[in-house]
């Protein structure tokens, strides 16, 4: 078993995901897929992967199925990669999704109650659905601005953070472009 | 239905390509120039790439921007920005791998895909993972694509062609004859003018008229690239996807271009050293060295005349390069004449480290400059491109390649954020202020 097990934690290591059937296939040097399936069938038997809902293939026990640490005489093993398997970057922390992740510059005050203030670099994405409640970009009749996305009835409408500033409730067109998931801001 | 074999696909091959790709990435990443016409390429004085509906008034790619904007006065235009649309390009090929790991990156806007037996495990037919492709593509990148999925890869690119922007064609085997008959020959990847007019004296006009011909024919009449075509017509994949990763190059080549033309011999020779350091941090980049080098000068009257020097050793230094280019730049540059670019091919590149020491000691003089350019990489790593050069390159790195309009830089180079400069940015696009 720990002979599949440990080319399945080299690759996921390297790659952060999980292979394919096909690069499966290569990794354990098996001619066939059904070969690989049956593979894959004992390991999700035995706890160490399981198939999330599109038959994708998803790490469970993956690493503490062969966890060898050594032999410890007293104290703890020195914090190798072991300990440090389960943190992120960054990178992944304020872009979660890479591909559909863009950047802007904030001009203005009328966010400054949602802590966003001019000057500040918001991270959005491009999505196929937004909610209202969420801080959204859109081009609003013909001006391309950054307000809480809000919806009365069947009528959405963008509404600032800041008093000063009235609701902008669309004339003639309105288009949501990306959703704002994080503020970046360096002193 | 099984999963193993179909009649309308023996194979699936998806071809995806962005609608004017460099002018979407720019109307994508700038609202404000949504539809309105626009030209990308300032900086190099002709048309990159343009809007359909400038294609549509006659604006082609290639021409000279004043001709352009006599078609067009309207038309808005904005310098190249090659480090954003690189960044949307790999984003495109990684939004394909998510539905099969066989992905050949074709070239900055084009990508071919194999979705052969992807079926079982994306739990979709091939026509529905084309279509979750476009959409998650045009979703996160906010451009559109054109997309053909077929049986091989010429067949899957007349896909792609078939309905542009905007268009997703499937061609069944089935339905080939029904595609290709309304398809010219020279309209056929792979097939030239010089080649379709050949076929044309055997009374083949359409692409299907070529692909009913007989195997001896083709063989008989046609060199063997053609006879790949024809097996690629008739559904047979003869061109397989080259998913590999580039992991290197023959040779290696920079030139650049500056406005006004000089006829000053210092500015001319410090924009050939420029090329040279840029030429050099690239075989750097991928460990190789060049036995030999093909340097040149352009007139303003678009001559070349240059040099190919045979190297005392293969090397990826500045120095080594320069040395030999000065023994011969007098022989090159003549007094008076103006010329408007220089240029640098590195040659019959080997890899870098597998190097024979010769009689006189000249490769270990190189090898201490090895050092210093290793640090020279490392402090380009940390601090951006270009933060120590050359002298001879000063000139050039002083002044931008133009001056005048043709020296706009792209707006991302100019809006930073703190912490960034002008030579490193984050590698996310940015959508302007807000």
């Amino acid at each position: 078993m720990d002979t599949h097990v440990e080319p399945l934690q080299k690759f996921f290591r390297s790659k952060r995901r999980m292979p394919s059937f096909s690069e499966l296939m290569k990794l354990w040097g098996y001619k066939t897929k059904s070969a690989v399936n049956y593979r894959v069938n004992a390991l999700i038997e035995a706890g160490v992967i399981a198939k999330d809902s599109l038959g994708k293939l998803i790490p469970v026990q993956l690493e503490q199925g062969t966890r060898v640490l050594g032999l410890v005489e007293a104290g703890f093993p020195s914090a190798a990669e072991e300990e440090l398997l389960d943190v992120m970057n960054f990178d992944e922390y304020l872009t979660p999704n890479k591909e559909s992740t863009y950047i802007l510059k904030v001009k203005g005050d009328s966010m400054k109650d949602a802590g966003i203030c001019e000057g500040d670099m918001v991270i959005v994405e491009r999505r196929s659905t937004v909610k209202p409640g969420q801080i959204v970009v859109a081009m609003i009749d013909g001006e391309f601005t950054m307000k809480y996305l809000r919806k009365r009835g069947a009528l959405f409408y963008l509404e600032p953070a800041n008093d000063r500033y009235k609701p902008m409730f669309p004339k003639n067109s309105f288009r949501v472009d990306a959703v704002v998931t994080a503020v970046v801001r360096k002193y | 239905m099984t999963w193993g074999h179909s009649a309308s696909f023996p194979r699936a091959i998806l071809h995806v390509d962005g609608d004017c790709f460099f002018a979407s990435v720019e109307i994508a990443t700038n609202p404000h120039l949504r539809g309105k016409p626009v030209i990308t390429g300032k900086e190099r004085g002709i048309v990159s790439a343009c809007t359909y509906d400038l294609k549509a008034r006659g604006v082609k790619r290639g021409m000279k921007l004043h001709e352009a904007r006599a078609i067009a006065p309207d038309a808005i235009v904005v310098p190249s920005d090659y480090e954003t649309y690189s960044i949307f390009s790999e984003r495109m090929y990684e939004i394909v791998r998510r539905y099969t790991s066989a992905v050949e990156e074709y070239s900055i806007d084009e990508c071919f895909a194999d979705l052969t037996g992807y079926r079982r495990v994306n739990k979709m037919s091939y026509e529905q993972m084309a279509q979750a492709i476009k959409r998650e593509l045009q979703t996160e990148l906010g451009l559109t694509f054109s997309l053909g999925l077929s049986a091989t890869k010429v067949l899957a690119k007349i896909g792609s062609k078939w309905q542009k922007p905007d268009g997703l064609t499937v061609i069944r085997l089935a339905d080939a004859p029904h595609f290709l008959k309304k398809k010219l020959v020279d309209d056929v990847w792979g097939i030239g003018h010089n080649t379709a007019a050949y076929l044309n004296s055997f009374d083949i006009q359409s692409a299907h008229d070529f692909a009913v011909k007989s195997e001896e024919w083709v063989r008989g009449n046609t060199a063997k690239p053609y006879l790949e075509l024809w097996h690629e017509l008739n559904g047979r994949v003869v061109l397989e996807l080259a998913t590999k990763k580039r992991e290197g190059y023959q040779s290696i080549s920079k030139t650049k271009t500056f406005t006004p033309p000089s006829r000053d011999s210092s500015f001319v020779f410090s924009q050939l050293s420029k090329n040279i350091e840029n030429a050099c941090i690239k075989a750097r980049r991928w460990e190789l060295a060049a036995p030999e080098i093909f340097f040149f000068l352009k007139t303003q009257d678009f001559k070349y005349h240059g040099f190919e020097i045979k190297l005392p050793h293969p090397t990826n230094v500045p120095h080594d390069v320069l040395r030999e280019v000065t023994r011969f730049f007098s022989q090159v540059f003549k007094k008076g004449v103006a010329y408007r670019a220089t240029g640098i091919t590195l040659l019959k590149l080997q890899k870098a480290g597998d190097v024979q020491l010769d009689l006189f000691g000249k490769v270990q003089e190189s090898e201490g400059l090895r050092l210093v350019f290793n640090s020279v990489d490392a402090l380009s790593e940390r601090y951006g491109k270009h933060v120590v050069f050359l002298g001879s390159s000063f000139s050039a790195m002083k002044f931008g390649a133009h001056l005048g309009e043709r020296g706009d830089t792209p707006e991302r180079t100019r809006e930073l954020f703190k912490g960034e400069s002008f030579r490193r940015r984050l590698s996310i696009p940015m959508l302007g202020e807000v």
